[in-house]
Protein backbone atom coordinates (compact mmCIF):
# COMPACT_ATOMS: atom_id res chain seq x y z
CA UNK A 1 0.00 0.00 0.00
CA UNK A 2 3.05 2.39 0.83
CA UNK A 3 3.72 1.79 -2.80
CA UNK A 4 0.43 4.11 -4.15
CA UNK A 5 1.06 6.37 -1.57
CA UNK A 6 4.77 7.17 -2.89
CA UNK A 7 3.45 7.61 -6.26
CA UNK A 8 3.91 10.94 -8.05
CA UNK A 9 -0.04 12.58 -9.01
CA UNK A 10 0.96 14.07 -11.84
CA UNK A 11 -2.27 14.92 -14.31
CA UNK A 12 -0.76 12.69 -16.99
CA UNK A 13 -0.45 9.77 -14.32
CA UNK A 14 -3.69 10.31 -12.99
CA UNK A 15 -5.05 10.03 -16.32
CA UNK A 16 -2.69 6.94 -17.54
CA UNK A 17 -4.06 4.99 -14.85
CA UNK A 18 -7.59 5.68 -14.86
CA UNK A 19 -9.90 2.92 -16.23
CA UNK A 20 -10.95 2.65 -19.87
CA UNK A 21 -14.48 4.26 -19.85
CA UNK A 22 -13.06 7.85 -17.71
CA UNK A 23 -9.94 7.55 -20.63
CA UNK A 24 -12.97 7.27 -23.47
CA UNK A 25 -15.16 10.19 -21.34
CA UNK A 26 -11.80 12.39 -20.88
CA UNK A 27 -11.04 11.86 -24.96
CA UNK A 28 -14.56 12.83 -25.78
CA UNK A 29 -14.61 15.58 -23.58
CA UNK A 30 -11.35 16.99 -25.05
CA UNK A 31 -12.50 16.57 -28.66
CA UNK A 32 -15.80 18.61 -27.74
CA UNK A 33 -13.69 21.27 -25.83
CA UNK A 34 -11.48 21.85 -28.80
CA UNK A 35 -14.31 22.29 -31.27
CA UNK A 36 -16.35 24.21 -29.15
CA UNK A 37 -13.38 26.98 -28.42
CA UNK A 38 -12.68 26.45 -32.52
CA UNK A 39 -16.19 27.41 -33.06
CA UNK A 40 -16.02 30.12 -30.30
CA UNK A 41 -13.20 31.80 -32.19
CA UNK A 42 -14.65 31.60 -35.62
CA UNK A 43 -18.04 33.48 -34.01
CA UNK A 44 -16.27 35.82 -32.26
CA UNK A 45 -14.71 37.16 -36.11
CA UNK A 46 -17.34 36.18 -37.68
CA UNK A 47 -20.27 38.05 -35.88
CA UNK A 48 -17.91 41.20 -35.14
CA UNK A 49 -17.38 41.38 -39.03
CA UNK A 50 -21.26 41.32 -39.55
CA UNK A 51 -21.45 44.06 -36.81
CA UNK A 52 -18.70 46.23 -38.46
CA UNK A 53 -20.90 45.04 -42.37
CA UNK A 54 -23.68 46.65 -40.82
CA UNK A 55 -22.38 49.35 -39.78
CA UNK A 56 -20.87 50.60 -42.75
CA UNK A 57 -23.63 49.70 -45.02
CA UNK A 58 -26.08 51.50 -43.07
CA UNK A 59 -23.57 55.03 -42.99
CA UNK A 60 -23.03 54.37 -47.04
CA UNK A 61 -26.87 53.83 -47.41
CA UNK A 62 -28.14 56.57 -44.90
CA UNK A 63 -25.55 59.62 -46.50
CA UNK A 64 -28.07 59.55 -49.07
CA UNK A 65 -26.31 58.54 -52.27
CA UNK A 66 -28.18 57.22 -55.18
CA UNK A 67 -29.69 53.67 -54.48
CA UNK A 68 -28.28 52.69 -57.82
CA UNK A 69 -24.87 53.47 -57.37
CA UNK A 70 -24.70 51.69 -54.21
CA UNK A 71 -26.70 48.64 -55.55
CA UNK A 72 -23.44 49.29 -59.18
CA UNK A 73 -21.00 49.28 -56.17
CA UNK A 74 -21.99 45.92 -54.48
CA UNK A 75 -22.43 44.32 -57.41
CA UNK A 76 -19.22 45.31 -58.62
CA UNK A 77 -17.51 44.03 -55.58
CA UNK A 78 -15.24 40.53 -55.65
CA UNK A 79 -16.86 39.39 -52.47
CA UNK A 80 -20.42 38.26 -52.18
CA UNK A 81 -22.50 41.00 -50.49
CA UNK A 82 -22.98 39.64 -46.86
CA UNK A 83 -25.20 41.37 -44.38
CA UNK A 84 -27.64 44.00 -44.66
CA UNK A 85 -25.58 44.58 -47.75
CA UNK A 86 -27.08 41.10 -49.57
CA UNK A 87 -30.66 41.87 -48.08
CA UNK A 88 -30.72 45.20 -49.89
CA UNK A 89 -28.77 43.65 -53.05
CA UNK A 90 -31.89 41.34 -53.27
CA UNK A 91 -34.62 43.42 -52.46
CA UNK A 92 -33.24 45.93 -54.95
CA UNK A 93 -32.74 43.75 -57.40
CA UNK A 94 -36.38 42.19 -57.03
CA UNK A 95 -37.87 45.92 -57.41
CA UNK A 96 -36.05 46.32 -60.41
CA UNK A 97 -36.84 43.18 -62.24
CA UNK A 98 -40.54 43.90 -61.37
CA UNK A 99 -40.06 47.44 -62.24
CA UNK A 100 -39.41 46.71 -65.83
CA UNK A 101 -41.10 43.95 -66.47
CA UNK A 102 -44.43 46.72 -65.35
CA UNK A 103 -43.14 49.17 -67.34
CA UNK A 104 -42.90 46.29 -70.10
CA UNK A 105 -46.15 45.33 -69.78
CA UNK A 106 -47.52 48.92 -69.15
CA UNK A 107 -49.63 47.78 -66.36
CA UNK A 108 -48.53 49.91 -62.81
CA UNK A 109 -49.65 47.51 -59.42
CA UNK A 110 -47.50 49.24 -57.03
CA UNK A 111 -48.56 46.30 -54.39
CA UNK A 112 -47.35 43.75 -56.61
CA UNK A 113 -43.77 45.17 -56.90
CA UNK A 114 -43.81 45.96 -53.71
CA UNK A 115 -44.57 42.20 -52.54
CA UNK A 116 -41.79 41.10 -54.94
CA UNK A 117 -38.87 43.48 -53.23
CA UNK A 118 -40.34 41.89 -49.31
CA UNK A 119 -40.37 38.42 -50.22
CA UNK A 120 -36.71 38.86 -51.93
CA UNK A 121 -35.36 40.63 -49.20
CA UNK A 122 -37.15 38.09 -46.68
CA UNK A 123 -35.42 35.63 -47.93
CA UNK A 124 -32.11 36.67 -47.88
CA UNK A 125 -32.97 37.86 -44.04
CA UNK A 126 -33.67 34.37 -43.71
CA UNK A 127 -30.14 32.99 -45.24
CA UNK A 128 -27.93 35.78 -42.93
CA UNK A 129 -29.73 34.79 -39.99
CA UNK A 130 -28.97 30.93 -40.70
CA UNK A 131 -25.30 31.81 -41.39
CA UNK A 132 -25.37 34.08 -38.02
CA UNK A 133 -27.08 31.21 -35.84
CA UNK A 134 -24.44 28.55 -37.50
CA UNK A 135 -23.05 26.14 -34.56
CA UNK A 136 -24.43 27.79 -31.88
CA UNK A 137 -26.84 24.85 -31.44
CA UNK A 138 -23.46 23.15 -30.83
CA UNK A 139 -22.38 25.62 -28.18
CA UNK A 140 -25.47 25.13 -26.30
CA UNK A 141 -25.55 21.55 -26.55
CA UNK A 142 -21.71 21.93 -25.44
CA UNK A 143 -22.56 23.77 -22.39
CA UNK A 144 -25.44 21.77 -21.28
CA UNK A 145 -24.25 18.15 -21.70
CA UNK A 146 -20.41 18.54 -21.01
CA UNK A 147 -20.83 18.63 -17.57
CA UNK A 148 -23.06 15.21 -17.07
CA UNK A 149 -20.48 13.86 -19.33
CA UNK A 150 -17.91 14.57 -16.66
CA UNK A 151 -19.95 13.44 -14.32
CA UNK A 152 -20.13 10.06 -15.77
CA UNK A 153 -16.38 9.57 -16.12
CA UNK A 154 -16.11 10.61 -12.29
CA UNK A 155 -18.97 8.47 -10.90
CA UNK A 156 -17.66 5.17 -12.80
CA UNK A 157 -14.05 6.18 -11.47
CA UNK A 158 -15.37 6.36 -8.04
CA UNK A 159 -17.37 3.19 -8.21
CA UNK A 160 -14.12 1.73 -9.24
CA UNK A 161 -12.10 3.18 -6.73
CA UNK A 162 -14.64 2.08 -4.00
CA UNK A 163 -15.15 -1.49 -5.19
CA UNK A 164 -11.16 -1.99 -4.77
CA UNK A 165 -11.54 -0.46 -1.41
CA UNK A 166 -14.14 -3.66 -0.34
CA UNK A 167 -11.10 -6.33 -0.32
CA UNK A 168 -9.17 -5.05 1.96
CA UNK A 169 -9.49 -4.85 5.94
CA UNK A 170 -8.46 -1.93 6.97
CA UNK A 171 -9.75 1.21 4.15
CA UNK A 172 -7.07 3.83 4.28
CA UNK A 173 -7.37 7.07 2.66
CA UNK A 174 -4.66 6.15 0.26
CA UNK A 175 -6.00 3.94 -1.52
CA UNK A 176 -9.24 6.00 -2.42
CA UNK A 177 -7.50 9.38 -3.02
CA UNK A 178 -5.89 8.20 -6.55
CA UNK A 179 -8.95 7.33 -8.01
CA UNK A 180 -11.27 9.75 -6.58
CA UNK A 181 -8.27 12.06 -7.88
CA UNK A 182 -8.49 10.50 -11.57
CA UNK A 183 -12.25 10.48 -11.40
CA UNK A 184 -12.36 14.02 -10.94
CA UNK A 185 -10.28 14.86 -13.58
CA UNK A 186 -13.25 14.22 -15.71
CA UNK A 187 -15.71 16.34 -14.07
CA UNK A 188 -12.74 18.96 -14.64
CA UNK A 189 -12.33 18.91 -18.05
CA UNK A 190 -16.29 18.59 -18.32
CA UNK A 191 -16.26 21.85 -16.48
CA UNK A 192 -13.90 23.34 -18.45
CA UNK A 193 -15.85 22.74 -21.79
CA UNK A 194 -18.84 23.99 -20.56
CA UNK A 195 -18.69 27.33 -18.97
CA UNK A 196 -17.07 28.69 -21.89
CA UNK A 197 -19.88 27.21 -24.11
CA UNK A 198 -22.60 29.01 -21.95
CA UNK A 199 -20.89 32.00 -21.95
CA UNK A 200 -20.20 32.08 -25.68
CA UNK A 201 -23.44 30.73 -26.44
CA UNK A 202 -25.50 33.65 -24.62
CA UNK A 203 -23.08 36.16 -25.89
CA UNK A 204 -23.51 35.05 -29.70
CA UNK A 205 -27.02 34.68 -29.61
CA UNK A 206 -27.86 38.43 -27.50
CA UNK A 207 -25.70 39.31 -30.21
CA UNK A 208 -27.23 37.59 -33.37
CA UNK A 209 -30.85 39.13 -31.56
CA UNK A 210 -29.44 42.51 -32.09
CA UNK A 211 -28.52 42.16 -35.53
CA UNK A 212 -31.37 40.46 -36.71
CA UNK A 213 -33.51 43.22 -34.84
CA UNK A 214 -31.18 45.67 -36.77
CA UNK A 215 -31.79 43.80 -40.54
CA UNK A 216 -35.79 43.61 -40.04
CA UNK A 217 -35.64 47.17 -39.43
CA UNK A 218 -33.56 48.18 -41.86
CA UNK A 219 -36.47 45.77 -44.10
CA UNK A 220 -39.02 47.88 -43.15
CA UNK A 221 -37.32 51.05 -43.86
CA UNK A 222 -36.29 50.40 -47.03
CA UNK A 223 -39.99 49.02 -47.91
CA UNK A 224 -40.89 52.47 -47.44
CA UNK A 225 -37.84 54.37 -49.11
CA UNK A 226 -39.00 51.54 -52.62
CA UNK A 227 -42.76 52.46 -52.09
CA UNK A 228 -42.19 56.06 -52.36
CA UNK A 229 -39.72 55.80 -55.43
CA UNK A 230 -42.18 53.39 -57.39
CA UNK B 1 -19.64 21.73 -41.23
CA UNK B 2 -18.04 25.08 -42.11
CA UNK B 3 -19.22 27.88 -44.04
CA UNK B 4 -17.79 28.87 -46.84
CA UNK B 5 -17.01 32.67 -45.37
CA UNK B 6 -15.53 30.75 -42.20
CA UNK B 7 -13.23 28.90 -43.83
CA UNK B 8 -10.56 32.02 -44.35
CA UNK B 9 -10.90 32.12 -40.30
CA UNK B 10 -11.14 28.84 -39.39
CA UNK B 11 -7.10 28.02 -38.98
CA UNK B 12 -6.35 31.02 -36.93
CA UNK B 13 -9.70 29.99 -34.80
CA UNK B 14 -8.18 26.14 -34.07
CA UNK B 15 -4.81 27.67 -33.48
CA UNK B 16 -6.38 29.66 -30.96
CA UNK B 17 -8.56 27.22 -29.55
CA UNK B 18 -5.71 24.68 -29.48
CA UNK B 19 -3.16 27.97 -27.48
CA UNK B 20 -5.98 27.99 -25.06
CA UNK B 21 -6.08 24.05 -24.14
CA UNK B 22 -1.75 24.49 -24.14
CA UNK B 23 -2.73 27.00 -21.70
CA UNK B 24 -4.98 25.23 -19.32
CA UNK B 25 -2.30 22.66 -18.94
CA UNK B 26 0.23 24.72 -18.44
CA UNK B 27 -2.17 26.36 -15.62
CA UNK B 28 -2.77 23.01 -14.21
CA UNK B 29 1.17 21.75 -14.23
CA UNK B 30 2.37 24.81 -12.38
CA UNK B 31 -0.34 26.05 -10.29
CA UNK B 32 -0.88 22.50 -8.92
CA UNK B 33 2.02 21.00 -6.70
CA UNK B 34 1.23 17.21 -7.86
CA UNK B 35 4.23 15.78 -6.37
CA UNK B 36 3.03 17.72 -3.43
CA UNK B 37 4.44 15.64 -0.16
CA UNK B 38 1.54 13.48 0.68
CA UNK B 39 0.13 13.75 4.50
CA UNK B 40 0.49 10.09 4.20
CA UNK B 41 3.97 10.15 4.13
CA UNK B 42 4.38 12.07 7.33
CA UNK B 43 2.57 9.71 9.23
CA UNK B 44 4.60 7.20 11.32
CA UNK B 45 3.57 3.50 11.55
CA UNK B 46 4.07 2.24 14.83
CA UNK B 47 4.39 -2.00 15.84
CA UNK B 48 3.93 -2.54 19.31
CA UNK B 49 5.79 -5.46 20.42
CA UNK B 50 5.51 -7.18 24.18
CA UNK B 51 9.10 -8.42 24.47
CA UNK B 52 12.01 -6.68 23.25
CA UNK B 53 13.71 -7.72 19.74
CA UNK B 54 16.35 -10.31 21.41
CA UNK B 55 19.16 -8.66 18.66
CA UNK B 56 20.51 -6.88 21.61
CA UNK B 57 21.93 -9.58 24.18
CA UNK B 58 23.52 -11.38 21.17
CA UNK B 59 26.13 -8.75 20.49
CA UNK B 60 27.64 -9.26 23.46
CA UNK B 61 28.27 -12.99 23.64
CA UNK B 62 29.42 -12.47 19.77
CA UNK B 63 31.54 -9.73 21.00
CA UNK B 64 33.51 -11.46 23.95
CA UNK B 65 35.27 -14.08 21.85
CA UNK B 66 36.73 -12.36 18.90
CA UNK B 67 39.45 -11.36 22.08
CA UNK B 68 40.12 -14.46 23.41
CA UNK B 69 41.98 -15.41 20.18
CA UNK B 70 44.51 -13.02 21.10
CA UNK B 71 47.85 -13.83 22.70
CA UNK B 72 46.53 -14.01 26.48
CA UNK B 73 43.78 -15.78 26.20
CA UNK B 74 44.39 -17.37 29.93
CA UNK B 75 44.22 -13.36 31.08
CA UNK B 76 41.36 -12.59 29.10
CA UNK B 77 38.89 -15.73 29.85
CA UNK B 78 38.83 -15.64 33.63
CA UNK B 79 36.30 -13.22 33.59
CA UNK B 80 33.11 -15.75 32.92
CA UNK B 81 34.72 -17.52 36.28
CA UNK B 82 32.88 -15.67 38.64
CA UNK B 83 30.30 -15.13 36.97
CA UNK B 84 29.28 -18.67 37.43
CA UNK B 85 30.46 -19.00 40.78
CA UNK B 86 28.28 -16.37 42.30
CA UNK B 87 25.29 -18.22 40.32
CA UNK B 88 26.47 -21.42 42.42
CA UNK B 89 26.77 -19.65 45.62
CA UNK B 90 23.95 -17.52 45.27
CA UNK B 91 21.57 -19.91 44.88
CA UNK B 92 22.23 -22.08 47.92
CA UNK B 93 22.65 -19.03 50.02
CA UNK B 94 18.67 -18.21 49.16
CA UNK B 95 18.34 -22.05 50.23
CA UNK B 96 19.99 -21.63 53.41
CA UNK B 97 17.97 -18.59 54.54
CA UNK B 98 14.75 -20.12 53.61
CA UNK B 99 16.04 -23.37 55.64
CA UNK B 100 16.94 -21.08 58.48
CA UNK B 101 13.72 -19.63 58.87
CA UNK B 102 12.18 -22.86 58.32
CA UNK B 103 14.34 -24.42 61.45
CA UNK B 104 13.72 -21.56 63.66
CA UNK B 105 10.13 -21.66 63.14
CA UNK B 106 10.02 -25.07 63.82
CA UNK B 107 12.56 -25.22 66.95
CA UNK B 108 9.63 -22.65 68.47
CA UNK B 109 6.79 -25.04 67.42
CA UNK B 110 8.92 -27.72 69.15
CA UNK B 111 9.54 -25.53 71.85
CA UNK B 112 5.84 -25.19 72.12
CA UNK B 113 4.70 -28.52 71.53
CA UNK B 114 7.04 -29.44 74.26
CA UNK B 115 5.65 -26.71 76.63
CA UNK B 116 2.58 -28.32 76.21
CA UNK B 117 3.28 -31.67 76.50
CA UNK B 118 4.79 -30.83 79.91
CA UNK B 119 1.51 -29.01 80.95
CA UNK B 120 -0.97 -30.79 79.32
CA UNK B 121 -0.17 -34.36 80.11
CA UNK B 122 -4.43 -35.43 81.03
CA UNK B 123 -4.81 -34.50 76.86
CA UNK B 124 -3.15 -37.77 75.77
CA UNK B 125 -4.57 -38.07 72.49
CA UNK B 126 -3.51 -34.21 71.89
CA UNK B 127 0.12 -35.19 73.15
CA UNK B 128 -0.09 -38.03 70.61
CA UNK B 129 -1.21 -36.06 68.21
CA UNK B 130 1.36 -33.29 68.65
CA UNK B 131 4.30 -35.62 69.38
CA UNK B 132 3.10 -37.57 65.82
CA UNK B 133 3.27 -33.68 64.33
CA UNK B 134 6.85 -33.22 65.93
CA UNK B 135 7.98 -36.41 64.35
CA UNK B 136 7.19 -35.62 60.91
CA UNK B 137 8.28 -32.13 61.18
CA UNK B 138 11.60 -33.05 62.48
CA UNK B 139 11.51 -35.85 59.81
CA UNK B 140 10.99 -33.33 57.41
CA UNK B 141 13.56 -30.91 58.19
CA UNK B 142 16.19 -34.04 58.15
CA UNK B 143 14.58 -34.85 55.05
CA UNK B 144 15.29 -30.85 53.97
CA UNK B 145 18.90 -30.91 55.51
CA UNK B 146 19.47 -33.98 53.47
CA UNK B 147 18.84 -31.99 50.41
CA UNK B 148 20.60 -29.08 51.21
CA UNK B 149 23.97 -31.35 51.60
CA UNK B 150 22.93 -32.75 48.66
CA UNK B 151 22.05 -29.96 46.51
CA UNK B 152 25.49 -28.33 47.86
CA UNK B 153 27.89 -30.99 46.75
CA UNK B 154 26.17 -31.07 43.28
CA UNK B 155 26.76 -27.50 42.83
CA UNK B 156 29.91 -27.98 43.59
CA UNK B 157 29.98 -30.72 41.31
CA UNK B 158 28.66 -28.34 38.62
CA UNK B 159 31.11 -25.57 39.67
CA UNK B 160 34.10 -27.61 39.28
CA UNK B 161 32.46 -29.28 36.10
CA UNK B 162 32.18 -25.59 34.42
CA UNK B 163 35.33 -24.76 36.21
CA UNK B 164 37.28 -27.92 34.12
CA UNK B 165 35.42 -26.55 30.85
CA UNK B 166 36.17 -23.14 31.25
CA UNK B 167 39.85 -23.91 31.60
CA UNK B 168 39.38 -25.80 28.78
CA UNK B 169 37.86 -23.60 27.09
CA UNK B 170 40.86 -21.48 28.30
CA UNK B 171 43.96 -23.90 26.82
CA UNK B 172 41.73 -24.54 23.60
CA UNK B 173 40.17 -21.01 23.06
CA UNK B 174 41.62 -20.54 19.34
CA UNK B 175 40.13 -23.38 18.07
CA UNK B 176 36.89 -23.32 20.42
CA UNK B 177 36.46 -19.96 20.16
CA UNK B 178 34.94 -19.77 16.53
CA UNK B 179 32.89 -22.64 17.51
CA UNK B 180 31.36 -21.29 20.41
CA UNK B 181 30.82 -17.75 17.80
CA UNK B 182 29.21 -19.81 15.97
CA UNK B 183 27.08 -21.68 17.87
CA UNK B 184 26.10 -18.22 19.95
CA UNK B 185 25.04 -16.77 16.61
CA UNK B 186 22.59 -19.71 15.92
CA UNK B 187 20.94 -18.96 19.00
CA UNK B 188 20.81 -15.77 18.20
CA UNK B 189 20.04 -15.85 14.79
CA UNK B 190 17.03 -18.51 15.97
CA UNK B 191 15.93 -15.14 18.31
CA UNK B 192 16.00 -13.21 15.13
CA UNK B 193 14.38 -15.73 12.98
CA UNK B 194 11.49 -15.83 15.69
CA UNK B 195 11.22 -12.32 16.07
CA UNK B 196 10.37 -11.54 12.56
CA UNK B 197 8.05 -14.42 12.31
CA UNK B 198 5.91 -12.53 15.19
CA UNK B 199 6.35 -10.33 13.66
CA UNK B 200 5.20 -11.40 10.20
CA UNK B 201 2.02 -12.62 12.06
CA UNK B 202 1.28 -9.56 13.67
CA UNK B 203 1.18 -7.13 10.44
CA UNK B 204 -0.91 -9.84 8.85
CA UNK B 205 -3.20 -9.90 11.95
CA UNK B 206 -3.32 -6.21 12.00
CA UNK B 207 -5.17 -6.98 8.04
CA UNK B 208 -7.69 -9.60 9.03
CA UNK B 209 -10.82 -8.62 8.79
CA UNK B 210 -11.90 -10.23 12.02
CA UNK B 211 -15.90 -9.98 11.72
CA UNK B 212 -15.50 -12.72 8.92
CA UNK B 213 -14.13 -15.20 11.44
CA UNK B 214 -17.26 -15.45 13.57
CA UNK B 215 -17.40 -15.62 17.38
CA UNK B 216 -15.48 -18.84 17.97
CA UNK B 217 -11.79 -19.28 18.15
CA UNK B 218 -11.14 -20.58 14.30
CA UNK B 219 -7.49 -21.98 13.72
CA UNK B 220 -5.82 -21.91 10.03
CA UNK B 221 -2.29 -22.60 9.01
CA UNK B 222 -1.02 -21.13 5.84
CA UNK B 223 1.93 -21.86 3.73
CA UNK B 224 3.26 -18.78 1.87
CA UNK B 225 6.48 -18.42 -0.16
CA UNK B 226 8.53 -15.08 0.24
CA UNK B 227 10.81 -13.32 -2.12
CA UNK B 228 13.78 -11.33 -0.51
CA UNK B 229 12.28 -8.06 -1.35
CA UNK B 230 9.04 -9.42 1.46
CA UNK B 231 6.93 -9.90 -1.54
CA UNK B 232 4.84 -13.19 -2.08
CA UNK B 233 6.74 -15.40 -4.35
CA UNK B 234 3.38 -17.22 -4.94
CA UNK B 235 -0.31 -16.99 -3.74
CA UNK B 236 -0.25 -18.06 0.05
CA UNK B 237 -1.36 -21.67 0.00
CA UNK B 238 -4.29 -22.73 2.23
CA UNK B 239 -2.57 -25.75 4.78
CA UNK B 240 -5.36 -26.22 7.26
CA UNK B 241 -8.52 -24.45 6.77
CA UNK B 242 -10.50 -22.95 9.45
CA UNK B 243 -13.77 -24.57 8.38
CA UNK B 244 -15.32 -20.95 7.41
CA UNK B 245 -14.63 -20.10 3.98
CA UNK B 246 -14.87 -16.43 4.31
CA UNK B 247 -12.86 -16.56 7.59
CA UNK B 248 -9.82 -18.18 5.10
CA UNK B 249 -10.45 -15.60 2.26
CA UNK B 250 -10.24 -12.66 4.86
CA UNK B 251 -6.54 -14.20 6.16
CA UNK B 252 -5.38 -14.61 2.46
CA UNK B 253 -6.71 -11.24 1.53
CA UNK B 254 -4.76 -10.18 4.61
CA UNK B 255 -1.57 -11.86 3.39
CA UNK B 256 -1.62 -10.17 0.63
CA UNK B 257 -2.36 -6.59 1.71
CA UNK B 258 0.47 -6.91 4.19
CA UNK B 259 3.34 -7.33 1.54
CA UNK B 260 5.74 -5.93 1.62
CA UNK B 261 6.39 -8.29 4.95
CA UNK B 262 8.58 -7.27 7.20
CA UNK B 263 12.40 -9.48 6.86
CA UNK B 264 15.71 -9.23 8.85
CA UNK B 265 17.99 -7.39 7.23
CA UNK B 266 20.91 -9.82 7.19
CA UNK B 267 20.63 -11.61 4.28
CA UNK B 268 21.57 -14.54 4.87
CA UNK B 269 18.59 -15.77 7.47
CA UNK B 270 16.09 -15.57 4.55
CA UNK B 271 16.60 -18.79 3.57
CA UNK B 272 14.65 -19.79 6.51
CA UNK B 273 11.71 -17.28 5.02
CA UNK B 274 11.75 -18.76 1.92
CA UNK B 275 8.75 -20.85 2.71
CA UNK B 276 6.89 -19.85 5.96
CA UNK B 277 4.32 -22.14 7.43
CA UNK B 278 1.84 -19.68 9.44
CA UNK B 279 -0.58 -20.21 12.18
CA UNK B 280 -3.45 -17.92 12.37
CA UNK B 281 -5.74 -17.45 15.25
CA UNK B 282 -7.89 -14.33 13.88
CA UNK B 283 -10.19 -14.21 17.50
CA UNK B 284 -7.27 -14.60 19.91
Amino acid sequence: MTATVANDMSIFSLVAGASLPVQAVLLVLIITSLFSWWYIFIKLATIKRAETNAEDFEKAFWTGGDLNKLYDGLGAGRRKPQGMASIFEAGFKEFVRHKQQVRAEGKMDVSDVMEGARRAMRAAYNREMDDLDAHLPFLASVGSVSPYIGLFGTVWGIMNSFRGLSSVAQATLSQVAPGIAEALVATAIGLFAAIPAVIAYNRFASTVDRLSVRYESFMEEFTNILQRKS
Amino acid sequence: MLRTYEKEISWKAGGLALGVHVALLAALLISFNWKAAHPMMNVTEVELWDSIPSNSPSPPVVKIEPPQPSPEPVVKAPPPEPVVKEEVKEIPKEESKADIALEKKKELEQKKAEEKAVKLAEKLAADKLKKEQLAALQAETRQDDMRDADKQAKDKKVAKESNDALKKLQQDALAEGDQQALSAKAAANAGVVDEFKSKIQAKIRGNVNKALCGDGNPELRFEIGLLPTGELSNSPKLVKSSGNAACDEAVERAIIASEPLPLPSDASLFSQFRNLKLKFKPND
